[in-house]
């Protein structure tokens, strides 16, 4: 049983996850009053590049070829630990530490991929990058610290109906979804950090670490964006979110969720403009100050 | 009678070595060997085997230390083969080096231990100034004999500490009665030897000697002093502080983690600000004793707690982390000596491309970068994710601000991970990706240089990949077995490093392969219309800007821009940039310590003035008081 909700939910959110980018795109538009493109579009996008030739920079080496797949298996790794139908059993890998590594294997690749183009932009971006993920992770630990102190273990669990019986659990619950949602943004490459629509070399961040792609490495890249959103906000839900009995309605919640993310995501994106690069460490020390607040409510507060 | 055996033949070979120079490496590979599997048969064995009773003992933690000086000191040995360091300096010294470093750790009284520990640094010291015609040289060195000396004295004045209360010399007593010490007698010995063995490890802030010493030895030589020497002080710690102390003052172990931490995070703040590349790979060194620190803390806050997960979570993430920062440090410090051979530097900021000329080198570094940034599926994701484990650990076993201090630390190791990588990418990035920076010699190097580190990457991928058996022996190396009843199967199997494993490589194939990798077309680069050249790239420096930035007050980042040829005001013919940080430690700590000391010993001038007669009389007062003192 949990494994056929496990494959299907793999499946869906792989093939599905650029449909969620077109949510968020449209919702967008509509709120500047355009009608956008449609839905669809980064299916299209994807198909496009796919067929394209695929040219490389010269001075670039097989990690230039390889990251984008490096990345990409990353993600799946993650997607294809996170319990769709809730709670896994045992032998399933489901640790979020593991994940943390995960998403760290993806950015030194991204890194790498960036650096071995041997440009300008490569270089830049994998710097940004790079620096950006140095906080995630610390932020992310402190967001999900009442995981550990609420279950003391690791795994990935869904562990709201538990904080709402503990004296103080929602307070805490909500503090650690302010902060995971804080970081998700940062992780994602969304504004207010980084702007996924510019292309305007000086600000960008992901985009320029692909700038050298092409044809199927880029069309791997764009896979790889559109399945990190999917990966990164499912973790959220699956720990944070609601949770019923049945594994076949979690995995539908799961999938409502993230549709509702993105069309949230639309929302919230035209209400914020971009941070500067510099400014960063300190939204990420806010999002971790309040994940680690969270913490600290569910472990006694100020007391020894 | 075998293990006594083996060691008398490693030590035979090792002398007849000395006299035929040709013959050295031979005997350096026996050695290292010898010290293996004598490391492999104490571990296995499981129990504590007296070598010459009462001198030498062999115990199951000192096993482990073995296993991990041998892994490097046969590696560095078959790496010398292609190397070809055969000079005078280092064919005298290695053996005594690994001799000294394998007495150090099966020393069964304080007597072996001290005289064992003094050849050590004797011999480390001559290592390092095998290029002692450089001035810079020598006066590095001369900072590494200091601080080892200072580190002694720490030494020496805790054992006397614990000696003098149990009366014995002898390690097996005080592992058998040191427990019972007064507390104020135990927190005495436990600074004391904590300190000692703390400047031996390099921790922050006694680091300075490191990245001083370790880089302007020979490669192998610096594999062998960061991959094995400094964890000498680890195997202190645990033994003699934590193993045989038990229960300490609760605020000593806290105090660990706390040290730990600083050093994970300083030591890799200050690998970033390097282009060097051996002196970034000395202070990951640092900061990777920081993170065993951590798993010793943990270990230690386990025995304070009496909890015993905490105590074999501690003990296997930090013995576990020893070795696997063993092997890949081992593995980047060989692959930094390939770079030095093939182009003359190590400087990052005029290297580039070397992918396409040592490709072999390039792929070791990657994965010991991989390793050491704590990536899966090598192997030190396994061990910094037992570490975490282990400070959540702390975290969810305590209440309030000591719980929040548990998952500070995580952060901090979170921190530093992030870091690492950031760290990686730029050193691996600038020495081997992209156009080289500058026309600097590419001289073929022997394969036989490249066949070790490729072999230490594969050792790391099956550590990442198959754990399991090793952390079992791992926590079986606590030689009172207090703890091993607890089962750690559960937790050993819980980041299911296969089925990651095999999902990442097969995947990686998939994906490379559905995207036909090889079927590229090669073109210019993207430069705004502009011609394409190498200074378009970003430097080490560049590349960390945003850190140096948001890390100011750490580093007090100065810079400094001339104009050269002032044709026309503001429009320079050249502009010459410099830029750098500051040294705190030693502008702050350490000079005015020196200042201190010079003036002392200036003062003490006066009443060392050179007349015998005035010595003769300070004896008498001296012998005079403690007659007095003593009726």
């Amino acid at each position: 049983m949990f494994l056929t909700v496990q494959l299907t939910g793999i499946l869906l959110i792989f093939v599905g996850s650029p449909l969620l980018w077109g949510v968020t795109q449209t919702v967008k538009a509509r709120l500047q009053g355009r009608r956008g493109p449609s839905v669809w579009q980064m299916y299209r996008v994807i198909a496009k590049n796919w067929r394209k030739e695929t040219v490389v920079p010269e001075y670039s080496s097989f990690l230039f070829r390889l990251a984008p797949s490096v990345a990409m298996a990353a993600l799946v790794a993650v997607l294809v630990m996170i319990p769709m139908s809730g709670e896994a059993p045992s032998s399933w890998p489901h640790d979020l530490l593991t994940v943390f590594f995960l998403l760290a294997l993806e950015r030194f690749w991204v890194g790498l991929g960036g650096l071995d183009s041997a440009g300008t932009f490569g270089g830049l971006g994998a710097s940004r990058s790079s620096t950006i993920g140095t906080g995630v992770e610390p932020a992310l630990l402190a967001a999900f610290g009442v995981l550990w102190k609420v279950s003391g273990v690791s795994n990935i669990a869904p562990i709201a109906i538990w904080m709402k019986a503990l004296p103080g659990g929602m307070f805490a619950w909500t503090l650690a979804a302010i902060s995971f949602a804080l970081i998700m943004l940062v992780e994602l490459g969304r504004l207010p950090v980084d702007n996924p629509d510019t292309h305007l070399e000086l600000t960008m961040i992901h985009e320029a670490t692909i700038l050298e792609s092409s044809g199927r490495l880029l069309a791997m890249s764009q896979m790889a964006m559109t399945l990190k959103f999917s990966v990164v906000v499912a973790l959220g839900w699956v720990v944070l979110g609601p949770h019923t009995s049945s594994p076949w309605s979690n995995l539908v919640l799961l999938l409502a969720e993230l549709v509702g993310t993105s069309v949230a995501l639309g929302f919230a994106e035209s209400r914020f403009t971009k941070l500067r690069y510099f400014q960063l460490p300190a939204y990420l020390s806010i999002a971790a100050g309040i994940g680690a607040l969270g913490f600290l409510v569910m472990s006694g507060g100020f007391s020894l | 009678m075998v293990y006594w055996a083996l060691i008398s033949a490693a030590c035979l070979t090792a002398s007849a070595g000395m006299a035929y120079r040709r013959w050295s490496n031979v005997s350096v590979l026996m050695l290292s060997l010898g010290i293996l599997i004598l490391g492999a048969v104490g571990l296995i064995g499981k129990v504590t085997t007296a070598l010459i009773p009462g001198v030498y003992a062999l115990t199951p933690l000192g096993s482990w230390f073995l296993i991990v000086l041998g892994v490097v000191a046969t590696m560095s040995a078959w790496y010398r083969w292609g190397y070809g360091d055969h000079g005078r300096t280092s064919s005298l010294w290695l053996p005594i080096f690994l001799v000294s470093m394998a007495s150090v750790i099966l020393a069964a009284n304080v007597w072996a231990f001290l005289t064992a520990w003094e050849a050590m640094a004797a011999s480390s010291f001559f290592l390092v100034t095998t290029d002692h015609h450089k001035s810079e040289v020598l006066q590095s060195s001369y900072i590494y004999l200091v601080m080892s000396q200072v580190s002694a004295m720490f030494l020496l004045a805790g054992f006397m500490a614990v000696s003098s209360q149990l009366h014995s010399y002898d390690f097996a007593v005080w592992t058998a009665h040191a427990a019972a010490l007064s507390s104020s007698t135990k927190t005495l010995v436990f600074v004391l030897l904590g300190l000692g063995f703390a400047i031996k490890s390099g921790v922050v802030p006694f680091h300075i000697w490191l990245p001083r010493a370790h880089p302007i030895a020979p490669a192998p030589v610096s594999a062998l002093m960061s991959g094995a020497m400094i964890k000498l002080g680890i195997f202190g710690i645990m033994q003699f502080a934590l193993i045989d102390l038990g229960v300490t003052s609760r605020a000593l172990p806290i105090a660990v983690l706390a040290v730990g931490a600083v050093s994970a995070v300083l030591g890799v703040l200050y690998a970033l600000m390097e282009h060097d590349l051996k002196r970034l790979l000395a202070y990951h060194s640092i900061e990777n004793i920081g993170i065993i620190l951590l798993g010793v803390g943990v270990m230690g806050v386990g025995i304070d707690w009496r909890q015993p997960p905490l105590v074999v979570l501690g003990l296997a993430a930090s013995l576990f982390h020893t070795l696997n920062h063993a092997i890949f440090k081992t593995q980047l410090f060989l692959a930094a000596g390939a770079v030095e051979k093939h182009t003359g530097t190590l400087d990052a900021d005029q290297l580039g491309g070397l992918i396409r000329t040592i490709p072999g080198v390039a792929v070791g570094f990657l994965i010991g970068s991989m390793a050491i940034s704590a990536l899966p599926p090598f192997n030190g994701f396994v061990s910094e994710w037992l570490t975490f484990r282990g400070l959540l650990g702390v975290a969810s076993h305590s209440a309030g601000l000591l719980a929040l201090y548990g998952l500070g630390l995580a952060m901090a190791l979170g921190l530093t991970g992030g870091l690492a990588g950031l760290c990686f990418v730029k050193a691996f990035g600038t020495i081997f990706l992209g156009e080289p920076r500058k026309q600097v010699a590419h001289d073929l190097i022997p394969g036989k240089m490249t066949s070790p580190i490729l072999a230490l990457g594969l050792v790391s991928l099956l550590l990442g990949i198959f754990p399991q058996p090793l952390l079992r022996l791992a926590t079986q190396a606590d030689p009172q077995a207090t703890f091993s009843t607890f089962a750690l199967s559960g937790l050993l199997v819980s980041p299911k490093t296969l089925i990651i494993a095999a999902v990442l490589l097969v995947g990686t194939a998939l994906f490379a392969a559905a995207s036909r990798v090889w079927d590229v077309a090669t073109v210019p680069r993207w430069s705004c219309g502009r011609i394409p050249d190498a200074s378009m790239q970003l430097t080490s420096a560049s590349f960390t800007k945003a850190i140096r930035t948001t890390f100011a007050v750490i580093y007090r980042p100065h810079r400094e821009l001339t104009q050269l040829g002032q044709h026309v005001p503001d429009f320079a013919d050249r502009l010459v940039f410099h830029g750098g940080t500051v040294p705190i430690w030693e502008r702050h700590v350490y000079r005015p310590l020196y200042r201190l000391i010079w003036k002392v010993s200036h003062f003490s001038t006066r009443i060392q003035a050179g007349p015998v007669r005035l010595y003769l009389a300070y004896l008498l007062g001296t012998v005079g008081l403690m007659i007095a003192v003593i009726h």
